[in-house]
């Protein structure tokens, strides 16, 4: 998948998931703040990146990490890249 | 004073205040406060005897102290309000499971009392471990702040509760719902049944929301009822896309039961 492709799939994931406006969605949107997204909707962000890509997320501490849009789609491609 | 649950009708003005109202909430309030209190002051000398009785251990004689508390509400509450059990043969006490129930009311945890299981392991957000009168109990009875706690430590919370024949609750839309209607679901309860292999038991909870709404201070009588749904064996869950399956499953099945049990309620008191 091209870089382009994992971020469309990313974003349409979540949008679809937390019901999320498309136009809102940059990369440098704060999740909690901009996407209204709180600590709890965490876990449901990593079963809809793991039901996308078909990959397990164990690393607590980059999930926690994760302040913007822009970071989930650093952190997924960094995981698409180990499993290839 | 009795048989205003039995009479009582949905009133849009929760402003409104009459002499019933006022005498049902000076003693609600009144007997919650002191009631509180009282196990607030016995609890050192209840523990120490049922240590020594029960031989327990405290965080599960905490949690049975916590339902003895809770029953007790349920108790001061009833000549305003009428409590209804549904389908309690569902539950099958000592065997793990993991209960979401529909979240109404800030009463909605003291109407747990209302189940036959005591050993009961809340998984909350963070707000209620800040109210001083209930956060030493809530850390003794090892309820679990899913808040500030990593997915791994839940999990690991759950399964230790599990493994001691103990059940976790979970309210799934996070916070108390405004209209009535079922909100969004988190899917960390759902995971964590699939992950610790237990069955998942949906609650379903009416008339708490007439009781107190949210952001209200304003008790109404009411008739509660809470219905314990079949439950679901989540074996049959995994994949990725487990816990989002069994998540839509169980909020469908809410839904229509919520519904029924809202008609029944809108029928009664017609």
């Amino acid at each position: 998948m091209t870089e382009q492709e994992v971020i469309e799939l990313i974003d349409s994931s979540l949008a679809e998931e937390f019901e999320l406006d498309r136009a809102d969605m940059t990369a440098d949107a704060n999740i909690y703040e901009d996407l209204g997204l709180d600590s709890l909707d965490t876990v449901d962000m990593v079963i809809v990146l793991e039901g996308a890509f078909d990959f397990k997320i164990r690393e607590e501490e980059s999930i926690r990490a994760i302040r913007t849009l822009g970071d989930i789609h650093r952190f997924v491609m960094q995981k698409v890249e180990e499993n290839s | 004073m009795s048989g205003m649950a039995d009479t009582c009708k949905p009133v849009e003005n929760n402003n409104c205040w009459s002499l019933p109202l006022a005498l049902m909430n000076i003693w609600c309030y009144g007997m919650l406060i002191l009631w509180t209190l009282s196990g607030i002051l016995l609890f050192p000398f209840a523990l120490g005897l049922c240590l020594l009785i029960l031989r327990w251990p405290v965080d599960r004689l905490m949690r049975w102290y916590i339902w003895i508390y809770g029953r007790g509400w349920l108790l001061l509450m009833s000549p305003f309000v009428s409590f209804r059990r549904e389908q309690m043969e569902n539950i099958r006490p000592g065997e793990p499971c993991l209960f979401v129930v529909n979240h109404l009311s800030f009463f909605d945890t003291y109407c747990m009392a209302l189940l036959p299981v005591h050993d009961i392991i809340f998984a909350v957000r963070a707000w209620p471990f800040r109210i001083f009168w209930y956060a030493q109990f809530m850390r003794l009875a090892r309820y679990m702040n899913v808040e500030d706690s990593s997915w791994f430590e839940t999990l690991d919370n759950c399964k230790q509760a599990f493994a001691n024949n103990g059940t976790v609750l979970f309210f799934p839309e996070g916070s108390r719902s405004r209209d009535g209607q079922l909100q969004r679901f988190y899917s960390g309860g759902f995971k964590a049944a699939i992950a610790a292999g237990v069955p998942l038991v949906p609650l379903c909870i009416d008339g708490t929301d007439i009781l107190l709404p949210p952001g209200r201070k304003q008790l109404r009588p009411c008739r509660i009822k809470l219905r314990v749904l079949e439950p679901i064996d989540t074996e049959t869950f995994s994949g990725n896309d487990g816990p989002i399956k069994l998540r839509k499953l169980v909020k469908e099945r809410m839904a229509t039961a919520l519904e029924e049990m809202r008609r029944d309620r809108r029928e009664t008191n017609d």
